[in-house]
């Protein structure tokens, strides 16, 4: 019982997951290696997710969304990803990356013009903070937005920006004076591009581009929060999605133990089931158990974060420990299912290449390590 | 215009049958339980006719008082306005027949125009429920129906008969309309109307409460036992050519399905 109050705290909570397993199961997954070859967003199936009312998850009631907690995005996460995590990141840079930040930070009038369109999914959303020379280095970024009357006006460049393709708006942080500011930036604001679509190793359901700031002119009224505000909204919400990513790897590893159970009854060789053997065992025994330590965690880490909650510790915990998880035991999927493993018609390979990103977006687990040994520190200093 | 849909609560379908130890009845102890099968597509069609004539649904169904969940995720979850869970021991062990009493009086005190229902049950199967409704109503019933329209009080239902035959049937509310697979995709719950879904009406009523405490099955279930385990299955050894001959000769001498 316990186990079902850490994942399914509420009854909304547990219908929330009946229905995205449900989604998951019939419309996700049939179509996630097709997209996963042609490399693009399935945007009508994107669409969909605004008809069930997860693109504004935790956006409170008042402004048009679910008003739930970040319990409620982990089971998004984790339940999409077990069938396609391409897909689902597309989801988070829309609903965690823009939608959440946004409508945390945003003013009345920013968000009347802007959630019922992103909450619907007819605007799909993005957020731009990697630039080509500062990634883990986040601070050390070079946009720049000069204030020129009524406009700001952007110069620079943004990289491995998830829905540059099909995005229409973005949440960009750009330096006004050396201070890190948040905007919001539409491909109306002329001097707006973005790039080709950047190909990549998985993650294939969701397309990633450059955005590029040529003079481009920002209206003074799509300054989201004060100036120099855009470190504080960005460090919030890096904790959503830092949990909201080891989700995605429970999600991946959960599949991939559901796999090899059956493999491992199914194969037969040498005249028996390939589970007999010890070195198969363990494969399926640590994964089972390696994969189940990574959702207690992540669940557990998700009671205490929200938009007044501050846990950098417990998200950085979560994406540290989760990720090689789903890496793992993805890989010992394949290994458990030999050559078919390697092979695009089953799902192992796909999930494979999928689960490295989540060792690499969102932060590396090397700025997780610098994170959690400075906060841990902070907490304990010896004086 | 008042709708109602009855709506079983049973196994999932994909649910793995046991039977208790004594065989006097399946085991649904850790069983994931929903609204039946059918059933879907009777709430389905509910709420489509709800949002084609305005009105407002209400969900009946005899169960266990833990039902109650899955009735709030089952129906009203996906659009159903309010529920009345029938739940007492008398209840749950009415029988096709006591079952049909139950409901068809609850059905008359909330004022139904017309009711859906499923073709059967996902567990029992009996397809008993749905005709004794109308029976006891004085309704007419549609069974089998995989297309409805509804113009005034006037209603159109085709059914599907064998072989691919189809009738179509109309006449005038109120009426059972008891729905087949196909009539509609059920929809998946919206979010907004999951969050709603607790704070709508579901009242818990006994069969004291219908003037029906005395209902009580007329036939009693027993013996219940699982089916035969399949046996093992033969791999024909050799070339295709003889293979085929072999297997026509097992199916034939040995099977004598052929
Ligand atoms: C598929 C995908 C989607 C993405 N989506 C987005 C998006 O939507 N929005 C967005 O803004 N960004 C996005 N990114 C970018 C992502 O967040 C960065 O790639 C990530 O933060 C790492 O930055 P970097 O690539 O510049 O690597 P670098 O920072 O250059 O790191 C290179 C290596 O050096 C290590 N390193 C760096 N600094 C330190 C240090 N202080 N101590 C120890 N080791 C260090 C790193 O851990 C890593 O191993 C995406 C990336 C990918 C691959």
């Amino acid at each position: 019982m316990a186990y079902d109050e850490l994942f399914n705290p509420t009854e909304e909570h547990r219908m929330l997951r009946e229905m995205v397993a449900d989604f998951t199961a019939n419309e996700v997954e049939p179509q996630a290696a097709e997209f996963d070859a042609k490399g693009v967003l399935n945007v009508p199936l994107f669409r969909q997710l605004g008809e069930l009312g997860l693109l504004g998850i935790t956006v409170p009631e008042e402004d048009g969304g679910a008003g739930l907690d970040a319990v409620a995005a982990v089971i998004v996460h984790h339940e999409l990803s077990k069938s396609d995590p391409g897909f689902c990141l597309a989801y988070l840079a829309h609903s965690m990356l823009f939608v959440n930040n946004f409508a945390q930070s945003a003013n009345a009038e920013q968000k009347a013009r802007v959630l019922p369109k992103v909450i619907s999914g007819e605007w799909i959303g993005g957020m731009g903070m990697t630039e080509p020379g500062a990634g883990t280095d986040v601070i050390g970024m070079t946009t720049t937005a000069v204030l020129d009357g009524e406009h700001y006006v952007m110069n620079g460049t943004k990289t491995y920006i998830t829905n540059g393709c099909e995005g229409f708006c973005f949440l960009v942080y750009a330096k006004v004076d050396g201070r890190i500011t948040t905007f919001l930036v539409d491909r109306d604001c002329p001097g707006f591009t973005t790039s080709h679509h950047i190909d990549k190793l998985g993650m294939r359901g969701s397309t990633m581009s450059e955005l590029i700031f040529e003079d481009c002119r920002v209206p003074v009224a799509n300054v989201i929060g004060e100036v120099g505000g855009g470190l504080t909204h960005m460090m919030r919400n890096l904790e959503l999605e830092r949990l909201t990513l080891a989700a995605m790897s429970v999600g991946i590893a959960d599949r991939c133990v559901e796999i090899m159970v059956r493999h491992g009854q199914e194969r037969v060789a040498f005249g028996t089931p390939i589970n007999r053997f010890g070195q198969i065992q363990r494969y399926i025994a640590d994964g089972y158990a390696a994969t189940e330590a990574a959702k207690c965690l992540t669940y557990n880490v998700a009671k205490d974060v929200g938009p007044h909650n501050r846990n950098r510790i417990g998200s950085d915990a979560a994406k540290l420990f989760a990720a090689p998880v789903g890496k793992n035991v993805a890989d010992w999927a394949m290994q458990v299912m030999g050559g078919s493993g390697y092979c695009r018609e089953y799902p192992v390979e796909r999930l494979w290449r999928d689960a490295k990103l989540l060792e690499i977006g969102g932060g590396t687990l090397e700025s997780h390590q610098k994170n959690l040994t400075k906060d841990l520190s902070r907490l304990a200093p010896v004086t | 215009m008042n709708i109602g849909v009855c709506a079983k609560i049973s196994p999932h379908a994909d649910a793995r049958i046991k039977i208790k130890s004594d065989g006097s009845g399946v085991d649904t102890k850790g069983e994931k339980l929903v609204v039946g099968d059918y059933d879907e597509y009777a709430v389905e069609e509910a709420i489509r006719t709800k949002e084609a004539h305005k009105g407002a649904v209400t969900a009946f169904t005899v169960g266990a008082t833990s039902d109650e969940k899955l009735v709030r995720s089952g129906a009203l979850a996906l659009g159903v306005d309010k529920a009345v869970l029938i739940s007492d021991d008398a209840a749950v062990n009415a029988g096709p027949l006591g079952t049909a009493k139950l409901l068809a009086a609850a059905i008359k005190e909330a004022g139904c125009e017309i009711v859906f229902t499923g073709k059967a049950a996902t567990d029992d199967g009996n397809s008993q429920v749905s005709a004794m409704i109308a029976e006891l109503l004085g309704w007419a019933q549609v069974s089998q129906v995989t297309k409805f329209a509804i113009e005034g009080t006037s209603f159109t239902a085709t059914r599907a008969m064998d072989a691919g035959v189809l009738q179509i049937v109309s006449g005038s509310l109120p009426v059972v309309i008891t729905c087949e697979d196909g009539l509609n995709d059920p929809r998946y719950p919206k979010l907004p109307d999951i969050m709603k879904a607790k704070r709508k009406p579901l009242s818990k009523i006994g069969a004291g409460d219908l003037g029906l405490a005395d209902v009580a099955a007329t036939s009693s279930e027993s013996n219940f036992a699982p089916p035969p385990p399949r046996p093992a299955s033969r791999i024909i050894e050799g070339d295709a050519a003889s293979a085929a001959q072999e297997l026509v000769r097992l199916l034939r001498e040995e099977a004598k399905v052929i």
